[in-house]
């Protein structure tokens, strides 16, 4: 179904590029992924075409190397129900950026907002392009793999040192040995130690 | 529209006209919430108002964020229960039901039949206890006190039932992976048969009491229309959707765990007061849901049958590279597990979908041209949970 699918999306709008992601057996769902820079065209053509009708959410994965954004869609429908998960990949992870889909599917607008919260994802002409579940002022994406809350947020210490999520930080140590940054990782891990 | 409750035309409301326009002055930002009883929790809604008309309202949320997705990418799948249990908090055994369902998917797992029908007992029963709240604090923001008391007696001894199962009155921990924690005895399913037997009339006269009222009618009716195309644009499920005419439920539609095998009805709203999508609607939705909820726990109570209430789970829970996505329908709408996996004992990403998240969203397009009191009315007929609007 998933490959008929992918193929109406690639008659249907021009560099689209829809490729299935087929899962191995019944225990997980396959997905579609789509170019991040064709979105909204995509889902103006599942909207007209009526093969999803309803956008029930918007999620990010932050893969360290990637990020992508995992569009989840339903079909109401009495005969056949169904339901898709769309991606698409975004290779910059410094500033990653895709267009909205607000005006076509309402849902978006709050599930991009949590999306750029969560995970930094600016999404291009959003209406109200703001934080929504952590203050407007707070600093990272919490969501990120590589997120380290902040120690003070105004005046208040909100991550005190012995509270301290020790698998986020050996995660970061762990980055950044891959990346040859064998000083910054040694320090870290000491620190690490005497918590 | 004329029905035989609504003899004086009681259902109407008064249609801004020329007269009020002339009132038109500055508006006002006003600010409901955190702290305001009518919010059901720590919703802070910002209501540009003129006079007494809402023009905009926009909701501030996250005031209860714990950002629970990052702590479960750090714990195993059955540690993360617990933490499932606190996203509604009114209904937690729906919360947990769902998602362990995605990692019952992604494992294989085979669910004995006596645990799904035991689930579905304790979720239905849940569920009546999910509709009691909303109806008992609904009444109580329209300024009827009395309700309250009446469900909160009747929640209060689905809730006793809970704690001798499962030891917790609201955060139960009780829907395992592969099953449930442990099994109901005869003497515990023969109260619930006794709750209902008590509890079935009372419905009648919540009805006579709340329903029917022409006050509360009044209040209700003709408020905070939302139409099917509405639904759908903003992704709104469960009672709100039911409450547009839309005949949309996963229990009926896209059946899970044993739910063709019941008989039951899957109420939507008429108009029966008012028009169809109003808060009116909305509230006897639900109204009706509990008596299909008890059709579905007697047909329950038939089918159950001795035999174990734990399928074969290994001991440490690893699940296989993948993803799933899976949609459960709880008493607010529809729960879904995003939940992808690398391999491992803990999960990569878990997404929650939550359905107040996306009935919240639909505030900002209800609000503007509501009386500030009408537009606590549509907050209270939505009927969310802060927990699972910011997690």
């Amino acid at each position: 179904m998933l490959n008929e699918l992918a193929q109406k999306i690639n008659a249907a709008v021009a560099g689209a590029n829809a490729t299935v992601h087929n899962a191995p057996d019944a225990k997980s769902d396959s997905s579609v992924y789509v170019e991040a820079s064709k979105i909204h065209a995509v889902a103006a053509f599942l909207k007209s075409s009526g093969s999803m009708n309803v956008l029930q959410a918007i999620s990010g994965v932050d893969y360290v190397d990637y990020m992508e954004v995992v569009y989840i869609f339903a079909k109401f429908d009495f005969e056949k129900p169904s339901q898709l998960l769309l991606k698409v990949k975004l290779t910059d992870r410094v500033s990653p950026n895709v267009d909205t889909i607000c005006d076509l599917y309402p849902a978006a607008n709050f599930q991009e907002r949590e999306c750029f919260d969560m995970f930094g994802v600016k999404f291009n002409k959003h209406p109200d392009h703001r934080r929504i579940l952590c203050p407007d002022d707070w600093e990272g994406f919490p969501l990120r793999k590589d997120y380290m809350a902040q120690k003070v947020y105004n005046g208040m210490t909100v991550y005190p040192e012995g509270k301290m999520n020790m698998a986020d930080r050996e995660f970061i140590v762990r980055q950044k040995m891959i990346k040859g940054a064998q000083e910054a990782a040694s320090s870290d891990a000491s620190e690490g130690k005497v918590q | 529209m004329m029905n035989k409750w609504d003899i004086d035309g009681l259902a109407e409301k008064p249609t801004i006209n020329a007269d009020t326009e002339k009132l038109k002055s500055d508006l006002l930002t006003l600010n409901m919430g955190p702290q305001h009883p009518a919010t059901h929790g720590v919703l802070r809604v910002e209501i540009k108002t003129d006079s007494e008309i809402v023009a905009h309202a926009i909701p501030h949320l996250g005031y209860l964020h714990r950002c629970m997705e990052k702590h479960c990418e750090a714990l195993d799948y059955r540690g993360i229960i617990p933490f499932v249990d606190r996203l509604d908090y009114l209904a937690s055994m729906n919360m947990e039901w769902g998602y362990v369902m995605a990692v019952e998917k992604m494992l294989g797992t085979e669910v004995p039949r006596r645990a799904e029908l035991l689930r579905i007992l304790t979720c239905e029963l849940q569920r009546i206890a999910s509709h009691l709240m909303a109806f008992g604090t609904y009444a109580l923001d329209l300024g009827a006190f009395s309700p309250f008391l009446y469900a909160f007696d009747e929640r209060e001894k689905i809730l006793r039932l809970f704690e001798e199962i499962s030891g917790a009155r609201l955060l139960y921990n009780y829907i395992w992976i592969g099953g449930v924690w442990n099994d109901w005895t005869d003497s515990q399913i023969d109260r619930v048969k006794e709750f209902l037997d008590a509890f079935e009339p009372q419905t009648q006269m919540y009805h006579e009491l709340v329903s029917m009222n022409k006050i509360f009618v009044q209040r209700t009716a003709n408020v905070g229309v939302l139409s099917i195309q509405d639904c759908f644009d903003y992704g709104a499920t469960g009672p709100v959707l039911r409450g547009s005419g839309y005949k949309w439920d996963l229990r009926k539609n896209a059946p899970y765990s044993l739910y063709s095998e019941f008989d039951f009805d899957v109420p939507v709203g008429t108009g029966e007061m008012g028009v169809v999508g109003d808060c009116w609607n909305r509230y006897i939705v639900r109204m009706k849901e509990v008596k299909e909820s008890i059709k579905i726990i007697r047909q329950v109570m038939d089918k159950l049958e001795p035999g174990s209430v734990m399928g074969k789970v290994p001991k440490v829970i690893k699940l296989p590279e993948g993803e799933v996505y899976v949609r459960s329908e709880c008493p607010r709408g529809e729960l879904g597990i995003h939940l992808i996996s690398k391999g491992g004992k803990e999960p990569y990403r878990l997404k929650v979908k939550s359905p107040c998240f996306t009935h919240t969203s639909m505030l900002p397009l209800m609000a503007p041209g509501q009386m500030v009191a009408d537009f606590v009315a549509t907050i209270g007929s939505i009927d969310i949970v802060l927990g699972e609007v910011d997690r």
